[in-house]
């Protein structure tokens, strides 16, 4: 084959700085990254953990809003605020710091507070990717809640205290294309081939091949051979264990034989048998696929509805009208025991239908941008491919307003009340951390924040959680252990559970920027003295 | 900068260490000398310096800890900046270790981090000992299992007890992409890494065969050319260099005309360094999960405030944020950490080789068959004797007249002892009765 | 519960120890020497340590008594690694062999060597592996497609020049040393 050697990539040095992410999230995720903005209140020690792991990716640019000076308590807690700088703006110096370490990020600060902000310049948050806060008082939080919710921006809310950690995620409607599953099924199609797939089984004769040629079959084609006549025996695919179970004996009584009748170690054969449980059912559109496709964000498209919706209104047109009901292929076939020739033309014939169902689907996109009156290249064809590859794990997330937990009108006490009779839960943190807050604007300070004082805010907390549980029609909590424990830390910030939740409020940061890998739904809480966490919706 | 601010700046650790809680530990006494204790004598050594090190060394510098051993045989490379925090542009080529522990110091004014530019190998027993706990931010299993080997060799056994004053805690942490584990080791007591050897996936392999004539995948393309390819026609006369660009071009260009002819798709040169160099995926925020865990339990250890991690957490956040907490169980057939070494009562000091096979043949608890003998003579390897290996036999039967202390062994020496009688090689503490220890001393 | 050691204690540094200063063997020595103590080797194998100190690194020679190879003598080099028993030794075929799984450079086509391997598998599963292809070459997957091919279409060639390439001469273009006992 006369093919010119190929000239060898050079590399940038943007790829090579950041090869070992580029491999995770892809150069369209770096993308996304580097074109995102975030803005995070409150530069305390978990708020700086949680923007250097978004600085050292590259993310786009930084704005910190914090109105504090350092003291030297700060210093002790985080790591991007050096010694020599107790007394200067606490958002200035981290804001230095952390540009150290990135020379392709853009930082800036305002120093002020976030009520100042709210109050004088509602409008400052219109145009960020993401918000993140930390340490955000209880009237700030519902106001910036309100706005980012009506904004349609998601929002995020850490919270460190002693060995606690707390994280809240609020967005309106957020979609996931690459789900990035851990286990992903084929998508063969073995029970309705489609024309060119079923001409290529047809044109192999498992009887007729000879020895080398039988051992070297993939085993989507025996698969498909066996399920053929089964279905022509039985008039359907096999569906319980039982019907299975004589699929594989079929399967298995078509391995050739040596000359003393022994069966022949065919691996071709046996992947066949074992594929037998997760290959030979009816193709069925996922549930949670057809719940995005109708839904009515994607059946009543208008000129404002996302790219997401649009092609996934493409998708839909084309199950119902080219796609005899079914999702554009994958196209992706796994590795199999088979010769390169025979594998590879396989694959091909997958290849092929996957890209004509691409362009299908490509071609209705661009119809439906023309009827909702937006210039057709709003959608590239790039990221209808990659919707068509994904289309079977497409997610949505639809969230809740924090302001809402806020209002004894509209807050849903039912999944707290259920999760609070159940000792092990770990909702009873979120019950504890709320009477915190409660304190605070009571009491203007952390319980237990004073030597002298750990006593009588024990009581005074107590008190400002049994009001909380009463407002919930919650009945009282079972044990005061997590009261003292929560005034034994005083608002205390310990740097390694500061470290573990700033981590994670990163990942759900590039989750939102990059819409790869599904977010928390919606409230996490991490307890670092037994290493458990736990997920709820509120 | 005295006492007055060093006591404002720890406020925070403070607390939770001057006032007891409902869930400390019981044995957990308030106290304001356990700060002292962190910053002046609990002496860690952290292994490794990349991604979870640079991780490590930051928080436990933030959880008190003022004396900090870091080891670490890399240089820094392009390709760290993404997620090594501690390591600018201008470091690419110096020593992680030493430009970790300059950051830190600097940055940390009472933090004093000692770093040792070498290998794990390097450093012997007496080194080691030194330290309260060791925690490992490693990508290497063989390396995990030299530093478990060398704490489970650090144990003292009296009559078959352990001395708990001998156990040096391990914590490990380990990450892959979005997925990671932290896990609480103490050696002697609880599962040890090779205890749950099972755990680490082995490395992707391919038939032979297949990446010789079948191949299928752009990754068969590039195994052909790295396994049979490259030994073959020796382009640069030395081994692969997986950070040798002019490799890995010869390599993606070899891989590639392999993949055209085969019209195989998707090879990429990302894919070929990927495949060359076994190259993990790695991102700054789930270094900082795992390396913030296993500095929790650095600090639960040290204090005693709080129970620790029994004993290992998985986290996985590609689906929301999933951890997962459960106790690996101890081996009993563990070959590191169930070797109680076995006392052998040697009375007389001109005992041979010969008798002591004897003695491990006859002796009613242990009735063994055909047993091989092995020992470390001087930190060498020496084979004294194995029956069941011809050649072996015939260089060592004239060890079988030799005396035991002709043979380099001495009172407390060990030497392992593999039989068919028993599951694994058994290890054993030769004990020279009182009336020989002089001549042992010669 | 546990109390690992005194806080209020800092630890001495060089602290003698009470066993000598001997390093421990590693556990894929422990592991080394018990596959090693328990090799139940065929009659047609045999072994070679040309230092009996180190386990790690030895010949395994095999000499068929039946089938195409009878009266062939063929060695190989084991290579064990420090990460035993979690990855295979490494096995090179040292005798230029005219074999279906055998390739001109001395890699060996065996499953256990590489992708089927397990840490439960010791060196005489790879000696057992190793025997048996000389008794039964396989065609079916080739590392020398040319020798798979003759064997598949004529077993009568095939056999013809295995003994050629044994007694020492060409096949094909290429030249065999010889190898016969």
């Amino acid at each position: 084959m006369a093919s010119p050697s190929p000239k060898s990539p050079e590399q940038s040095e943007r790829t090579r700085k950041y090869d070992r992410q580029l491999r995770l999230w892809g150069d369209h995720g770096q993308a996304a990254l580097e074109g995102a903005h975030v803005c995070l209140i409150n530069a305390t020690g978990l708020g700086t953990e949680i923007l250097k792991s978004l600085v050292l990716p590259g993310i786009g640019a930084f704005t910190i809003i914090d109105s504090k000076k350092i003291s030297d308590d700060d210093i002790g807690a985080n790591f991007f605020l050096d010694s020599e700088s107790v007394g200067k703006s606490r958002a200035e110096i981290a804001t230095q710091v952390l540009l150290e370490l990135n020379s392709d990020v853009r930082g800036d600060y305002v120093d002020e507070g976030p009520e100042q902000i709210l109050s004088n310049s509602p409008d400052f948050f219109n145009n960020f990717t993401v918000v993140i806060t930390t340490a955000l008082p209880e009237k700030s939080l519902i106001r910036l809640s309100k706005i980012l919710w009506d904004l349609d921006i998601p929002l995020i809310v850490c919270r460190s205290l002693g060995f606690i950690a707390y994280m809240r995620v609020q967005t309106r409607e957020h979609t996931v294309i690459e789900t990035h599953p851990d286990n992903e099924t084929p998508d063969l199609r073995l029970d309705n081939p489609f024309e060119t797939l079923k001409n290529h089984f047809d044109s192999i004769n498992l009887d007729e091949l000879d020895l080398k040629d039988h051992t070297h079959v993939p085993y989507v084609v025996i698969l498909y051979k066996y399920l053929e006549k089964w279905i022509s025996e039985n008039g359907d695919v096999p569906k319980n264990y039982k019907e299975k179970q004589q699929l594989r004996d079929m399967i298995r009584s078509g391995i050739r034989k040596d000359e003393h009748n022994n069966p022949i170690d065919e691996e071709n054969f046996e992947e066949a048998i074992k594929a037998v449980n997760t290959s030979v059912g009816r193709y069925e559109v996922p549930p949670s696929v057809m719940e995005v496709l109708n839904d009515d964000c994607c059946i009543n498209l208008t000129a404002k509805s996302k790219p997401f919706w649009i092609i996934a209104k493409a998708v839909k047109d084309f199950m119902e009208n080219d796609g005899s009901n079914s999702l554009p292929l994958k196209g992706a076939v796994p590795d199999m025991t088979a010769d390169t020739e025979k594998y590879i033309s396989l694959q091909q014939v997958y290849h092929k239908q996957a890209a004509a169902d691409a362009e299908a689907v490509w071609r209705r996109t661009v119809h439906l941008l023309r009827q909702i009156g937006r210039p057709s290249d709003a959608i590239t064809e790039k990221d209808v491919k990659l919707f068509c590859r994904h289309a079977s794990n497409i997610y949505i997330q639809r969230g809740s307003c924090i302001a809402d937990e806020y209002d004894p009108k509209t807050v849903d006490a039912s999944e707290m009340t259920q999760s609070l009779e159940n000792p092990e839960s770990m909702m009873v943190y979120y019950v504890v951390l709320r009477g915190i807050e409660k304190f605070q604007v009571e009491y203007n300070s952390y319980p237990g924040e004073f030597d002298d004082h750990v006593e009588p805010d024990i009581v005074k907390l107590k008190a400002c959680i049994s009001k909380l549980l009463m407002e919930w029609g919650c009945g009282p909590l079972a044990k005061d252990d997590y009261v003292h424990e929560f005034c034994r830390y005083g608002g205390s910030e310990l740097h390694s559970v500061s470290a573990f939740l700033g981590g994670l409020a990163a990942q759900e940061t590039i989750k939102f920027i990059t819409n790869q890998c599904k977010p928390i739904h919606n409230t996490f809480i991490y307890d670092a003295v037994t290493s458990n966490s736990a997920s709820f919706f509120i | 900068m005295g006492s007055d601010y060093a006591h404002r700046k720890w406020c925070h650790l403070r607390k939770v260490l001057e006032r007891s809680g409902p869930f400390c530990r019981p044995d957990f006494e308030p106290s304001p000398n356990t700060l002292q204790f962190l910053s002046e004598n609990c002496k860690l050594l952290v292994i490794g310096a990349g991604g979870l090190g640079c991780e490590l060394l930051k928080d436990l510098a933030l959880m008190g800890f003022g004396q900090i051993h870091l080891i670490d045989m890399d240089t820094i490379e392009l390709s760290n900046l993404n997620r090594q925090f501690l390591f600018r542009q201008k470091d690419i080529g110096a020593s992680k270790a030493e430009i970790a522990a300059k950051f830190i110091n600097t940055r940390i004014p009472g933090c004093h981090v000692i770093p040792h530019f070498c290998k794990i190998q390097d450093k012997d027993e007496a080194f080691y000992r030194q330290f309260h706990i060791v925690i490992s931010g490693l990508d290497s299993i063989v390396a995990r299992r030299w530093i478990n080997g060398m704490l489970i060799s650090l144990l003292n056994y009296e009559d078959g007890e352990l001395d708990q004053s001998s156990v040096i805690p391990m914590i490990d942490g380990g990450t892959e992409g979005f997925k990671g584990n932290a896990r609480v080791i103490l050696p002697g007591l609880t599962a040890c890494i090779e205890c749950t050897l099972d755990l680490y996936p082995p490395q992707v392999t391919y038939p032979l065969c297949t990446i010789a004539n079948t191949p299928r995948l752009p990754e068969h393309c590039i195994e052909y050319v790295k396994v049979m390819q490259w030994p073959k026609e020796n382009p640069f006369d030395c081994p692969i260099d997986g950070d040798d660009p002019q490799h890995i071009n010869w390599i993606y260009e070899k891989s590639n005309e392999r993949a055209v002819q085969f019209s195989i798709q998707g090879l990429t040169y990302r894919l070929v360094q990927g495949v060359v160099k076994n190259i993990i995926p790695a991102v700054a925020s789930t270094n900082a999960v795992i390396a913030a865990s296993c500095s929790t339990e650095v600090f639960k250890l040290a204090t005693s405030c709080c129970s620790s991690l029994n004993n290992y957490m998985v986290l996985n956040d590609l689906d929301g944020i999933y951890t997962y907490t459960y106790e690996a169980e101890k081996k009993e057939d563990c070959l590191a950490c169930s070797q109680i070494p076995r006392e052998i009562q040697i009375s007389n000091s001109t005992l041979k080789l010969k008798d002591l096979l004897a003695i491990l043949c006859e002796r009613v608890d242990l009735q063994m068959k055909n047993p091989g003998i092995t020992a470390n003579v001087n930190g060498k390897n020496k084979t004294l004797y194995m029956q069941t290996v011809a050649s072996i036999e015939e260089k060592t039967r004239e060890n079988l007249n030799r005396s035991l202390v002709e043979l380099g062994l001495r009172n407390g020496s060990e030497i392992m002892v593999a039989d068919s009688t028993t599951p694994n090689t058994v290890v054993m503490k030769l004990k020279f009765s009182t009336s020989t220890t002089d001549i042992d001393m010669l | 519960m546990i109390k690992l050691f005194s806080l209020k204690q800092a630890k001495k540094d060089g602290e003698s120890p009470r066993t000598g200063t001997q390093k421990k063997a590693s556990a894929a020595q422990l592991r080394i020497t018990k596959d090693i103590n328990e090799l139940n080797l065929p009659k047609t194998c045999g072994t070679e340590f040309p230092d009996p100190d180190d386990l790690l690194t030895f010949k395994l020679i095999i000499c068929p008594d039946e089938g195409f190879y009878k009266g062939g003598r063929f060695v190989f080099s084991f290579k064990v690694g420090p990460n035993y028993p979690h990855e295979p030794p490494k096995v090179k075929c040292e005798t230029q062999v005219y074999h279906p799984n055998i390739d001109l450079e001395g890699n060996v086509c065996l499953n256990i060597l590489r992708e089927d391997w397990k840490p439960v598998l010791t060196i005489n599963s790879i000696v057992y592996g190793l025997q048996y292809l000389f008794l039964e070459p396989n065609p079916e997957d080739p590392l020398n497609k040319d020798a798979a091919e003759v064997l598949q279409n004529n077993r009568r060639v095939f056999e013809q020049n295995v003994v050629k390439a044994m007694r020492g001469g060409y096949v094909g273009s290429f030249y065999f040393e010889r190898c016969l006992k």
